[in-house]
């Protein structure tokens, strides 16, 4: 028994299956719980890649902090109706779930495109993977302080302009509740 | 101790082009600003399968795929933290995050 294809198919299939109520389910709490479903699916394909250190990293920052901010701002924005309203207007009516499948068809085309391509890659492909590091949090951090140390520093300034510009963006001004 | 043998790494490829796949029909088919940014969480995760398969399989793709995995984890930070305060921020004045509804820039 294959188990390694067993634990892929099954993870796999999850993230997928969640991504895609991410995409189609009703209402918005419930769609945010299902890409929490989804961020652990592919933090457990990172822990079958042998890749442990971002398989944390993937838990604790897209499983925690990414979906503590989506809740927290599906709880501020004041939403009359969390359903999917009516479609308006022709452009509404063509993506609407029930009446249009433009989103379905582009996406359907788009993963059509990659089929044909990768199936036609695939015997240049290798089949087993390469010997895991001992130790993959040493093996990233090689690569994050010696090449690429420049873009380390600019994503820690990228992140601190973030963290700025997200609390300008929603401060409330002289103290009062607008 | 679990391990990969015995999955190609077309299978992952596969699996990560799926996963964009649907996070793009999410971005495209919802009116909502919060659903539309998940969509783009869920794209942004599709590409980091990749990164990490390519990494592990490929001989010259050593310790870069997961360097660029760590950039792409620190964007998509940057852009839900910024991004879900602008919606916010437009749900305090608009009273909506209908994005059929915010088709004027002047606030």
């Amino acid at each position: 028994m294959n188990w390694p294809m067993v634990a892929f198919v099954v993870l796999g299939g999850i993230t997928v299956y969640s991504g895609w109520r991410v995409a189609t389910a009703p209402l918005v709490t419930h769609a945010a719980l299902f890409l929490a479903v989804t961020f652990a699916g592919v933090g457990g394909l990172f822990f079958l890649l042998q890749a442990d250190f971002l398989a944390a990293v993937q838990l604790l920052l897209y499983a925690g902090a990414v979906m503590t901010v989506v809740i927290f701002a599906i709880m501020l924005s004041e939403m009359k109706d969390i359903e999917e309203p009516r479609p308006r207007g022709w452009l509404g009516a063509l993506r609407s779930p029930s009446l249009g499948a433009l989103p379905f068809i582009g996406a359907v085309l788009l993963f059509a495109v990659m089929l044909v391509v990768y199936l036609r890659g695939a015997p240049a492909l290798p089949v087993t993977p390469l010997p895991a590091p001992t130790n993959s949090t040493v093996f990233i951090a090689g690569a994050l302080f010696k090449i690429y140390a420049l873009p380390f520093e600019v994503a820690s300034v990228l992140l601190l302009a973030a963290m700025i510009g997200a609390i300008i963006l929603t401060r409330v001004e002289g103290g009062r509740r607008r | 101790m679990i391990a990969v043998q015995g999955v190609p790494l077309v299978d992952f490829l596969l699996l990560g082009a799926l996963l964009f796949c649907v996070g793009l029909f999410a971005a495209l088919r919802r009116s909502n600003a919060i659903m539309i940014l998940m969509g783009i969480e869920v794209m942004l995760n599709a590409v980091n399968i990749n990164l990490v398969a390519f990494s592990r399989y490929l001989p010259r793709g050593g310790d870069r795929g997961q360097a660029f995995a760590v950039f792409v984890l620190a964007v998509a930070a940057a852009e839900a933290a910024v991004g879900l305060a602008m919606v916010i921020i437009v749900s305090r004045r608009r009273g909506t995050i209908e994005i059929e509804e915010i088709s004027d820039m002047r606030g």
